[in-house]
């Protein structure tokens, strides 16, 4: 516990700012998308997140990775609000999506969550059709023309790598997917309102290797649209994934680099005991 | 001590819960079974065609008899209780058998039913030409055809004439047919219109148009123009009776005397001793479905009880009507938008106490608060001109399903938040993350998904709602129903109307009937049809409920 402490405070006494923007961050060539500014949150009385400096560029993956409970989750449902939905949640600093205050009053919580798509760590279909699972978010924008809706719908699953799987069945329950395909589903369910920036909520720990390695497939291929911010719990997927890496500890932000060299060359020792398995 | 421990295995093993639950289920099994097997049979057993039996009877002391009657009972009563009603066994013997016989024809004996002791009777005979008249009103005749006649000269007798009276009873039962149809419908029009032109003609009063004036002389016009055809429906009426009238039959009972029934009041005949197992199964159909489609007769103790069953599913389909949106709309209130809090908890034990009430309680709120409040209040507004004869102001159908939707209420609401809080939270997120509101996603989503809970809740609704009968016995149930809810005359549904119920009907047969040997059969015929209705009723609800968990199986994940 003592350890513990003392390792936050080294976090806290190191400035933040210049840890992001050393040299081992450079975002120069990069159009920001998010940004978060002395970020603090908390359940009730408990705080969550300290303080998290944080930017993230335009059409890039961006991990968070870090031990359970440590933030990443929470951090992740700030960027479309959806902890509005817990009455205890408290919190300051900013949040901006393409300079525009997240947390604002004046900002209309629907419009931005079809800005801000999500995807969720267990599959979570309607129990709908699989075509009405895609036309939902347009069905809520009062979009109801069938050849709109028909080519959205195919252009989405196509999106998602379902297509092939599911055309001559799209009107069936989408219950009777497996998992893997579920989860693409609801991918291809949040790209169909073409959001700026896709929240993915550790997509593939509920699935088995082969809908992991899909998923992974198509987040590789999503990112060409969309600004993707991933939260996972294993490392060597977001190795494989990411462009950038966000390593997070007791709701702190330790180091946020290029997940190369985040990866092989860490500045922090806790980034480092972590990623080699040491702690966490 | 192995004993002892093989006897802690075996109830450590539990199996002797096993057995218990078992029991426990087959003896609720047993007893449902049981009553439903009472009912049935007591009640379906009433409308099978009986053989007739023609006994020589002879009381000590008395003059031989000769009786005719069906068999409706036969018990064996103790010595002492026969010496009560002043009937010595000889010495020794401490039972015997008595036999209940329906000997009908009740304006001529007085009594219907008759106790003949076994051991008096000489001689059972079952002729074939023993006839049973169902007659409209007297209920049963049994006896003999004597001859049939036309405006009192005889046209048939002997051989023939059994033949001619069932032709000419199809004709004169056509002829009541049309007689019913002009009275109902024909007149009940009429009767209507000039109703409709005495009420315009009181709110030209109210209204201060000085008599006289054209609206006045269009209504005496039009009430001229009703009057005339009344007129020639009577005429037409009145043909419509002579012709009814023409034909009679003379009989003979079974002390010899010979009587005349006119075939107006014939409902029909048939020779139960001679018939066939089909002729009698396809008699009994016929029983059956006259039971279920007929109106009732004779103080609700013969004929039909198809307004009953209207009014009962008529009753449970408007409450259902009213009760689903409003207990749904509450427990969607109470569990989604309402802050969980001690107000929100007071008022679910409120709400739960609620179903807990006694329903008589109900029946006393509806009379007070629907009928006289709210009923008084609209016949105050929207009809003004027909006080002070109430149109709502009085118990009827909207009433009765009002109060029974607030008896029942407490059932949907609580199955809907129950339905409504295992909808999983992943799948609201889901849908809020896709920029649906949160009332956009209850509307798309949640209450589609809680939509089994809510027939669930409806079911249990229905299942209280159709056998309650205390509370509408002050809102608007009556023994005896003018007119159903719905006929042809605009607005055709008449929500105002008093309306008979199974329930009720089952008390008033049972309890308020005069002639309790005749009605005691009903009693248990209408129980059966009241508990195949709610039966039938439910599954109609479980059956949609299944299709809606089909729909959204995701609920059980």
């Amino acid at each position: 516990m003592q350890a513990v402490n003392e390792q936050k405070n080294v976090a806290r006494g190191i400035d933040i700012e210049s840890m992001q923007r050393g040299p081992r961050v450079n975002l120069a060539n990069e159009t920001l998308c998010l940004e978060v500014k002395d970020f603090n949150l908390f359940y009730g009385e408990k705080q969550a997140l300290h303080g998290i400096n944080m930017r993230i560029p335009k059409n890039r993956v961006t991990a968070f990775i870090g031990p359970s409970g440590c933030g990443k989750s929470t951090l992740l449902r700030c960027f479309n609000r959806m902890n509005d939905l817990i009455d205890s949640v408290k919190m300051d600093g900013q949040l901006l999506l393409d300079k525009m205050e997240i947390n604002s009053p004046s900002v209309n919580v629907a419009d931005l969550r079809r800005q801000v798509g999500m995807v969720f760590q267990k599959p979570n279909p309607f129990p709908k059709s699989i075509y009405e699972n895609v036309a939902y978010g347009l069905r809520l924008q009062g979009v109801n023309d069938r050849v709109t809706l028909d080519k959205v719908v195919e252009q989405s699953l196509k999106g998602a790598a379902l297509w092939d799987e599911v055309k001559d069945r799209l009107h069936d329950s989408a219950m009777g997917l497996s998992g893997g395909q579920q989860q693409r589903l609801v991918i291809a369910r949040a790209i169909a309102i073409e959001p700026e920036v896709l929240l993915l909520d550790e997509p593939a720990s509920a699935l088995d290797p082969l809908s992991t390695l899909k998923i992974e497939e198509l987040i590789y291929e999503l990112k060409e649209k969309y600004t993707i911010v991933i939260v996972t719990h294993n490392m060597q997927q977001a190795a494989r994934v990411s462009d950038y890496t966000a390593f997070m500890y007791m709701g702190e932000l330790i180091e946020f680099g290029a997940t190369d060299e985040l990866f092989t060359n860490p500045s922090k020792k806790q980034t480092e005991d972590y990623i080699t398995g040491r702690y966490g | 001590m192995s004993q002892h421990s093989s006897i802690k295995t075996w109830f450590n093993s539990g199996k002797p819960w096993v057995w218990l639950n078992a029991g426990a289920v087959s003896i609720s099994l047993v007893m449902v079974v049981g009553l439903l097997l009472l009912i049935a049979v007591r009640g379906l057993s009433h409308f099978w065609p009986a053989d007739i039996m023609e006994l020589s009877y002879q009381e000590p002391g008395q003059p031989a008899e000769v009786l005719i009657g069906e068999q409706v009972d036969h018990e064996s009563v103790p010595a002492a209780r026969l010496a009560l009603s002043g009937v010595q066994l000889p010495e020794g013997q401490e039972f015997a058998q008595r036999t209940l016989l329906k000997v009908g024809n009740r304006d001529y004996f007085g009594l219907d039913f008759r106790w003949i002791n076994d051991p008096w009777i000489t001689d059972v005979r079952y002729p074939e030409d023993i006839m049973a008249i169902e007659r409209r009103e007297w209920g049963n005749f049994y006896g003999y055809l004597v001859n049939v006649k036309q405006e009192g000269e005889v046209v048939a007798s002997g051989e023939g004439a059994y033949q001619e009276f069932v032709q000419r009873l199809a004709r004169s039962n056509e002829l009541m047919r049309q007689i019913k149809t002009l009275e109902k419908d024909d007149i009940g029009k009429i009767n209507h219109g000039l109703e409709e032109i005495r009420l315009e003609k009181r709110r030209l009063q109210m209204d201060d148009v000085p008599e006289g004036t054209m609206p006045y002389q269009e209504l005496e016009e039009q009430k001229q123009q009703l009057n005339d055809r009344y007129a020639k429906l009577r005429e037409e009426l009145g043909d419509l009776y002579q012709a009814l009238n023409r034909d009679q039959i003379m009989v003979r009972m079974s002390d010899g005397r010979e009587v005349e029934i006119p075939l107006a009041k014939i409902v029909q005949v048939y020779k139960p001793n001679g018939m066939g197992i089909s002729e009698k199964l396809g008699q009994y159909f016929h029983h059956v479905w006259e039971f279920v489609s007929g109106e009732p007769r004779e103080a609700n103790t013969e004929g039909g009880i198809f307004p009953a069953i209207f009014g009962t599913v008529m009753m449970v389909m408007i409450m259902s009507v009213l009760v689903t949106p409003f207990g749904v709309i509450a427990a969607v209130y109470l569990k989604e938008y309402a802050r969980q809090g001690p107000v929100v908890r007071l008022i679910r034990i409120a709400v739960n106490n609620l179903a807990g009430v006694p329903s008589i309680v109900y029946g006393v709120f509806g009379l007070g608060f629907f009928v006289y409040f709210i009923g008084g209040s609209i016949d105050e507004i929207f009809f003004q001109a027909k006080l002070p004869s109430p149109t709502f102001g009085s118990p009827g159908l909207l009433w009765a399903s009002l109060t029974l939707a607030i008896l029942t209420v407490p059932v949907v609401i609580v199955a809907t938040e129950e339905g409504l809080s295992r909808i999983p939270r992943a799948i609201r997120e889901g849908s809020l993350a896709l920029g649906a509101t949160k009332a956009e996603t209850l509307w798309r989503t949640v209450l589609p998904m809680a939509a089994p809970a809510m027939m669930t809740g409806l079911i249990l609704a229905v299942a209280r709602a159709a056998g309650e009968v205390a509370p509408l016995m002050m809102v608007g149930v009556v023994k005896l129903a003018p007119a159903l809810a719905v006929d042809n005359i605009a607005p055709y549904l008449h929500l105002d109307r008093q309306f008979m119920h199974l329930g009720f009907h089952i008390y008033d047969v049972g309890f308020q009937s005069p002639n309790v040997e005749a009605a005691r059969p009903l009693v248990y015929a209408t129980a059966f049809l009241l508990v195949l209705i709610i039966i039938v009723l439910n599954l109609a609800a479980i059956g949609i409920r299944n299709r809606l968990r089909e729909t959204y199986k995701a609920t059980e994940s």
